[in-house]
């Protein structure tokens, strides 16, 4: 399954970039292909186009704060977890799917 | 004939005890009697007795009769008249005051829950001290000794005459002993006390009147003297009980002999002494080696006291309170830097203040190691790296942390908040006091920049719409001529006793320059004549802050020997930017290229000329723009003293080509923003590394989360990564509030972006034994990679790096490998491997 994903915490400069590492890593495990978009302290990377975004079955939203260009989002099916989940379980996430 | 003297009170604080013993001292050398009537209050005194003219509670403006009458009574009044006109404005004091601290005390995270028990006071010495309670202080008669019913009234008057006169003499002999300063000025003081008329009058009278032992005596004397003090209403009066008091117990026991010494405190090992209050002498008797801290309930907020204690660096706090329930005896930490007296010391208490105390010498430690070295790039280039400086008591201390001379002597604190100028006397005192501070090392003393926002109520300056571009420093001179040649004269002279040069503030007209140093030539002919002692080669500078002189600099090369570049003002005067207006705020930035070309401008013209030239503004105190300054060719930067170790370490990594390359790049940029990014490119390379060998720890030890914070933090704080650990350790904590940083497996990464860090960092420490931390898998820690960014960073390599250690903690593998590695250079170096850096 195609998956987008976007993590994004208070600080930005560590839970951001080990949730990404989290989905990734368990995408990897369970055969899904994922893209993660991190918006931390250095602002939006791995940005996910408009494209990507409209191929995708769904998008996990790990996030804490309000993130930036949220519209694009706006017609996509969306998991929004709080970034501690996907940094505890994130199995339990993709189970939702 | 009576003669009289009306005049109305000079003084802002009144007549107390400093004009009051000058008026003395002259009355005292007529035969005459001389009276001196308060009209406000009806009081008259004797003015021979200083408890007598304090008594009379002179204040400001209060109108005032003087009457003399005696076989001398027309010299009488012609020398007091003059001393009223012309001495007595001048004997104004000024001691610190302390301002009480307020809001909420808010304890450190390891302290909150110690169980230990808090007594808050405001912090008048800083320092951390710990040691047993030992209660001292007030004066009291001790238990036994008669007051009253005495027969023989003659003999024991003698007695206290007897005492009197040998306690006069011994403060006599104390102060002369003691040398010049505060020691000897409290003596002198006392002294006048002891031999005032009034005082031997109270005495003698108790004994023959009332039939009192000299015991009773000394104390109805005491009583009616402090009464006299704590009544009047001026706040400088008070501070005099404990002097009183002082006097009064020295005399008893010169009466009654040492058994009657009960207040001498004996200290048997380290102390925290405690004391309602504690005279002066009573202070001087402790034995400072174990005298460890000082907890006063009074002592108001100024006393002679507190500025013993500071001169002993004895750290202090006054106005605690519900010091009768401290047990003598218990263990106690004086925490001056907090502001609270510590009892009940349990074991976190005790585990915080040594954790405490490794932080402060492990800094200290670090600071010896550069601080004592001169200042020098990695591939040999000496840049000075010298202090500011506003009060000669700092001069010691800017020594300790390792100044190599002092760039900037900011004489104005001198001038401000008195009623008169000090005069050459007082000024030469303090110069000299800093060139023995230098002992040989270079010193630079600025004139005076008063005037504009420094208003001095003793020239009658009128205020000004625009301060700034005003009526102040060298332009005031020649107005206040006399003024400056005081202090002029005061630094010739100084000049004879070490390297000293002089720099007039505030230049923009070569025409300035000239005037001043034709007055000091004048100065230094005057001296000349008078067979004075001065330097004949004494360097005079000029402070480069005003951009026309940046244009002038040839000219003025032709008139002076050296320059100190003032950036604050530069900067603020060049983009026409007041920075404490935070709408324009961003204007005052130092990286912007016009500025960079301007400084450029003024370095390369003086070295053209063989001229010595620093920089003293706050631009050089900050390590982030040290590669600049360094590419920019100065000879030395002048900086406050915590920031020096902190420079000379980072210096020590630079090579002088790199900087130079990155100065001229950073002339080619078209915005502040574009030299930043510069710049930061250039620390991220140069700089301290974020990770290095010294921040990793095997085997380190907490019990507690917030202590592991600590440990984290401190040594941020000892490697000079930061100057305030406390507000790192809240940015920290603050971040710990959204939700653990327990990531689980027995790791957790505690982080924060913070403007208290100076440079960006990852500490690892791995513990000896688990620490509780509620992470995600409830389980303890065992590894910490704690990560601390500067508050402006945002896209650097920094994050970069730190975002990658984040994802690989993720993974099972890296943690594996950094729970076995127990070597600190090779765990680093993996780190380094397994995140690109």
């Amino acid at each position: 399954m195609k998956i987008v994903a976007v993590t994004a915490c208070p600080t930005g400069i560590a839970h951001t970039y080990m949730a990404a590492e989290q989905l990734e890593k368990t995408a990897r495990k369970l055969g899904h292909s994922i893209k993660v978009e991190t918006q931390g302290a250095m602002g939006i990377e791995n940005k996910l186009t408009e494209s990507e975004i409209n191929g995708a079955a769904v998008a996990i939203m790990a996030v804490d704060i309000a993130i930036e260009e949220p519209e694009r989002f706006d017609r996509i099916r969306k998991i929004k977890v709080p970034v501690q989940a996907a940094m505890k379980n994130p199995e339990a996430i993709f189970a939702q799917i | 004939m009576p003669l009289d003297f009306s005049f109305s009170c000079p003084l802002p604080n009144g007549v107390h005890a400093r004009p009051a013993s000058a008026l003395e001292e002259v009355a005292r050398t007529f035969t005459a009697d001389v009276v001196l009537l308060n009209q406000r209050t009806g009081r008259s005194a004797n003015a021979k007795s200083i408890l007598s003219i304090v008594g009379a509670d002179i204040r400001f403006s209060d109108p005032c009769l003087l009457k003399v009458s005696g076989l001398d009574e027309e010299r009488a009044i012609a020398a007091l008249g003059a001393f009223i006109r012309n001495t007595l404005p001048r004997q104004e004091t000024e001691l610190p005051t302390f301002t009480a601290s307020e809001g909420e005390l808010e304890l450190p995270r390891c302290l909150e829950k110690s169980g230990a028990v808090f007594r808050r006071g405001t912090a008048v010495v800083p320092g951390i001290a710990q040691g047993q309670i030992v209660r001292a202080g007030g004066f009291n008669v001790p238990d036994g000794l008669p007051m009253d019913d005495v027969v023989d009234t003659l003999a024991e008057q003698r007695r206290v005459n007897d005492a009197l006169d040998e306690l006069i003499a011994w403060y006599g002999r104390r102060a002369s002993a003691a040398g010049k300063g505060i020691e000897s000025d409290l003596l002198v003081a006392h002294r006048s006390l002891a031999r005032d008329e009034e005082f031997r009058a109270c005495l003698l009278d108790a004994i023959a009147a009332r039939h009192r032992t000299a015991a009773g005596a000394i104390a109805d004397a005491e009583a009616r003297f402090t009464k006299v003090f704590s009544d009047s209403e001026n706040p400088l009066l008070h501070e005099r009980v404990l002097d009183i008091q002082d006097v009064c117990a020295q005399l008893l026991q010169r009466v009654y002999g040492n058994e009657t010494a009960t207040r001498s405190l004996t200290l048997t090992e380290d102390s925290i002494v405690v004391a309602d209050s504690l005279t002066p002498c009573q202070f001087l008797f402790l034995d400072c080696r174990l005298l460890k801290g000082l907890v006063l309930a009074e002592a108001g907020t100024t006393s002679h006291t507190v500025i013993l204690a500071r001169s002993f660096g004895v750290p202090t706090l006054v106005g605690v309170e519900n010091i009768e329930g401290l047990a003598e005896k218990a263990q106690a930490v004086v925490d001056a830097d907090i502001g609270v007296l510590v009892t009940n010391l349990t074991d976190t208490a005790r585990r915080y203040y040594t954790m405490e105390h490794q932080r402060l010498d492990g800094r200290q430690a670090v600071l010896r190691n550069f601080g004592g070295k001169l200042a020098t790039t990695r591939d040999g280039h000496a840049i000075e790296i010298a202090a500011n400086i506003a009060t000669f008591e700092e001069a010691d201390r800017a020594f300790t942390a390792g100044a190599e001379g002092i760039g900037l002597f900011r004489t104005e604190m001198l001038f401000l908040d008195r009623a008169s100028a000090p005069d050459e006397a007082e000024q030469h005192e303090i110069y000299n006091r800093v060139i023995e501070a230098a002992n040989g090392r270079q010193v630079i003393i600025r004139t005076m920049d008063v005037g504009g926002d420094k208003a001095l109520s003793y020239l009658n300056l009128a205020a000004e719409q625009n301060p700034f571009l005003g009526y102040r420093a060298v332009r005031i001179y020649p107005q206040f001529e006399s003024l400056f040649r005081i202090q002029v004269r005061a630094l010739v002279r100084a000049s004879a006793h070490g390297p000293l040069r002089i720099m007039i503030p505030m230049i923009s007209r070569l025409e300035e320059i000239r005037w001043a140093k034709k007055i000091i030539a004048e100065e230094q002919a005057l001296c000349i004549a008078e067979s004075k002692p001065f330097d004949k080669k004494m360097q005079i500078g000029a402070m480069i802050e005003v951009p026309s002189a940046a244009f002038a600099l040839e000219e003025f090369c032709r008139e002076v020997d050296f320059f100190s570049i003032g950036s604050n003002d530069l900067l603020q005067y060049f983009m026409a930017v007041d920075r404490a207006d935070s709408r324009i705020a961003s204007l005052y930035n130092p990286l912007q290229p016009a500025f960079l070309r301007l400084l450029k401008q003024i370095v390369d013209a003086a070295r053209a000329n063989k001229k010595w030239i620093g920089l003293c503004g706050e631009m050089g105190g900050q390590i982030r723009y040290l590669p600049l300054l360094a590419g920019l060719g100065l000879n030395e930067i002048s900086v406050s003293a915590p920031a020096i170790a902190g420079l000379k370490a980072e210096l020590s990594r630079l090579d002088l080509p790199d900087c130079q390359q990155l100065f001229a790049a950073a002339l080619k940029c078209a915005t502040a923003d574009e030299v930043g990014v510069l710049l930061d490119k250039f620390s991220a390379q140069h700089s301290l590394p974020l990770l290095a060998p010294e921040m990793v720890v095997i085997n380190a030890d907490a019990t507690t989360k917030e202590e592991a914070i600590k440990r984290g933090v401190d040594l941020l704080y000892i490697h000079g990564r930061t100057e305030q650990p406390r507000a790192v350790e809240e940015a920290i904590w603050k971040r710990e509030a959204n939700y653990s940083t327990g990531f689980g497996h027995g790791f957790a990464i505690p982080h924060c972006k913070s403007s208290a860090v100076n440079a960006n960092s990852v500490v690892v420490l791995k513990f000896a034994e688990p620490v509780p931390w509620n992470s995600l898998d409830d389980k303890p820690v065992r590894v910490v990679i704690l990560m601390v960014i500067h508050e402006s960073d945002s896209a650097t390599e920094h994050m970069k790096i730190i975002s990658a250690l984040a994802r690989q903690v993720t993974h099972e593998s890296f943690r594996e490998s950094i729970e076995k590695e127990q070597n600190p250079e090779r765990l680093c170096a993996f780190l380094k491997s397994k995140i690109g850096c």
